[in-house]
């Protein structure tokens, strides 16, 4: 096993783990610091495939400002009690069922897929590189570029439409 | 790409308008003009005048099939923007805003016609989908609004999550975005390919509102402002119908024997949950919410279907069901009371109001001599060409059966009761008038199919 696999076995490990973490923690706060583990995780995967632009943009904006935000939410909402509503067992049961058949479908799907064998690559490839990344995102993905600002536009004048005082 | 862009710079000109313009006449009449010129813009497009050449690297094809639906859509927000543009002003203070988003979700409805990458579809339904949010909870006084939004906003966003993990699945088989890849790795398919497909599918369900993802459909549709309803049930709903067509009918089409059964079954659903459900209704947008979801039953048809009948009696279908329901709605509006009992001898008061009414609600029930029931005509006629699935078009024939029923209850009240059915606000001549265009469209396309088909070919 080189050193490449272990990091990567202790990556997934960690990801797996502390997402776990996350959906299984009553408190809030901490559900939203073990998220920050996840993200740190799925960011040294980034790393793992040379892809550093993409690993320090996943650092910067999920866990540096969306979860700031996150915790700065959850601060202003009183959490003292215990605000969680009962759930019902049966909506419980219902929902326990269907992930598990989403579950099953995933594993049986990629069970026997064919994978080709060199779908990442480790270490050497260097399109995760932000020049590479540049060229390709204002060359070939130019039109999808441009038109997701249309989609940022648009979340903003929403949020000045929610926001704005009448 | 004349539409796009133009709407997209429309989208930005109606929010320098805001500030600019001070009365609402006037953004009014910019937002009425913009969306002229787009209606234009497109047609000159179907007719060779480009006025922008952009290279799109493959990812958007504007053919017949997208830029005939895109002229239908604009057409249908033309009309909608003439009938209900006024009311618009009294949802909330940003009424400049609200075509902006408007504008936009037009932006969105251009790229789900026309993708040709899965890339793009996912940027259509989201540029569609976040306006839309908004839009649903832009009567924010009112808590039902407020709640509409919520839920939407949390469902749709898991939704668009599932279709997220559908094309990461699928480009994890075929390696690739781009559709004419999928069609070729769709011949030898594999498990991933098929769980990848069936997550789009019910991503797709959900944003057409089908049977059993239908839940957010009525709480939505009956929180939001009603003008918003209008729109969101007609237009947007379109507009998801013709992406998902598109997606099945090139991307997934070599594994048509593989989702045929799915969508069988879907469709029978929505047409029972949302027919029965209508039947007991008390409120009539609440019913409207309810009959959009069996009309999707209809429109799922053509999916099922997947031939040259089920094309063009897509848009037919869709042209008559928004047209149809833009009006019915543009009348609810004007009422005070949105229940059955509200229009109790509406007709005595109001007689043309009444009698464009009826022909809209004749339209959506199917009955002869309107659009409506051609447009059935054309979707079952699909579905027996498909053939080996008697079973489904006999269950929706019943179905549209049922759906007399709670039309006809608006009908009944109108006529065969009394009251003094109020009225919220002054019914203008120009409105009426327009009304009354609308209906002659509706009976036209039912007697003459061909004045909107034509089009589609030459």
């Amino acid at each position: 096993m080189s050193i490449t696999q272990i990091l990567f076995w202790v990556l997934t490990a960690m990801a797996i783990g502390s997402s776990l973490m996350m959906i299984t923690r009553k408190n809030p706060v901490y559900s939203v610091l073990w998220l920050i583990m996840t993200f740190f995780a799925i960011s040294g995967h980034y790393l793992l495939m040379n892809a550093q632009f993409l690993f320090i943009v996943n650092l910067i904006v999920y866990t540096g400002a969306i979860m700031v935000l996150f915790l700065y939410v959850l601060m202003l909402i009183d959490l003292r009690h215990d605000t969680e509503p009962r759930k019902n067992k049966w909506l419980k049961f219902a929902g326990a069922v269907a992930g598990g058949c989403l579950l099953l479908v995933i594993v049986a799907a990629l069970k026997d897929s064919d994978i080709k064998s060199n779908v990442v690559q480790t270490g050497e490839g260097d399109i995760g590189l932000i020049a590479n990344l540049g060229k390709a995102l204002f060359n070939e993905y130019v039109v999808p570029f441009e038109i997701s600002s249309i989609l940022f536009l648009s979340a903003m004048v929403g949020a000045v439409v929610i926001g704005k005082k009448e | 790409m004349n539409a796009l862009l133009i709407s997209a710079v429309m989208g930005v000109l109606m929010m320098f308008s805001s500030f600019m313009l001070k009365s609402k006449s006037a953004v009014r009449n910019v937002a009425l003009a913009g969306m002229f010129l787009i209606l234009v813009a497109n047609i000159l497009d179907t007719y060779g005048w480009h006025l922008f050449n952009i290279p799109t690297e493959g990812m958007m094809h504007f053919d017949r099939f997208s830029l005939f639906f895109n002229s239908i859509a604009f057409a249908c927000t033309f009309i909608f923007f003439l009938l209900s543009a006024r009311d618009m002003e009294k949802v909330g203070i940003n009424y400049a805003e609200y075509f902006s988003l408007i504008f936009f979700i037009l932006c969105g409805i251009v790229l789900v016609a026309s993708f040709q990458s899965l890339l793009i579809l996912f940027l259509g339904i989201e540029i569609i989908s976040i306006p839309l949010y908004i839009l649903t909870g832009s009567d924010k006084r009112n808590l039902k609004s407020n709640e509409a939004s919520l839920k939407y906003f949390l469902l749709g966003s898991f939704s668009t999550g599932i279709m997220l993990m559908g094309i990461t699945l699928l480009y994890g088989h075929a390696g690739s975005f781009d559709i004419t890849v999928l069609i070729k790795a769709g011949e030898k398919p594999s498990s991933l390919a098929i769980a990848g497909l069936l997550m789009l599918l019910f991503a797709m369900a959900f944003k057409v509102s089908a049977a059993p993802f239908h839940f957010w459909t009525p709480d939505v549709y009956d929180g939001a402002p009603t003008v918003f309803t209008s729109f969101m049930a007609t237009i947007v709903k379109a507009a998801a119908f013709i992406g998902f067509m598109r997606l099945f009918s090139t991307a997934f089409y070599s594994l048509h024997d593989q989702w045929q059964m799915v969508i069988a079954i879907i469709t029978a659903l929505t047409l029972l949950i949302g027919n029965i459900t209508a039947v007991f209704q008390q409120s009539i947008k609440r019913m409207l919410a309810y009959s959009s979801i069996s009309q999707a039953g209809f429109m799922m048809l053509a999916l099922f279907a997947l031939n040259g009948t089920a094309t063009e009696g897509l848009f037919l279908y869709v042209a008559a069901y928004s047209l149809a329901t833009i009006g019915v709605f543009a009348v609810l509006i004007k009422m005070k009371d949105y229940t059955f009992e509200g229009f109790n001898g509406f007709a005595r008061h109001h007689p043309f109001l009444a009698a464009v009414n009826t022909v809209f609600l004749l339209s959506l029930a199917g009955i002869p001599l309107t659009a409506g029931f051609l447009a059935k005509f054309y979707m079952l006629k699909a579905a027996v060409e498909a053939g080996g699935f008697l079973w489904l078009v006999i269950f929706a024939v019943l179905m549209a059966a049922v759906s007399v029923y709670y039309y006809f209850r608006v009908i009944q009240a109108m006529y065969f009761k009394e009251g003094d059915a109020p009225v919220s606000m002054e019914v203008s001549r120009p409105f009426q008038w327009v009304l009354g265009v609308l209906a002659f469209l509706i009976i036209l396309l039912g007697v003459f199919p061909n004045a909107l088909l034509y089009w589609f070919y030459f």
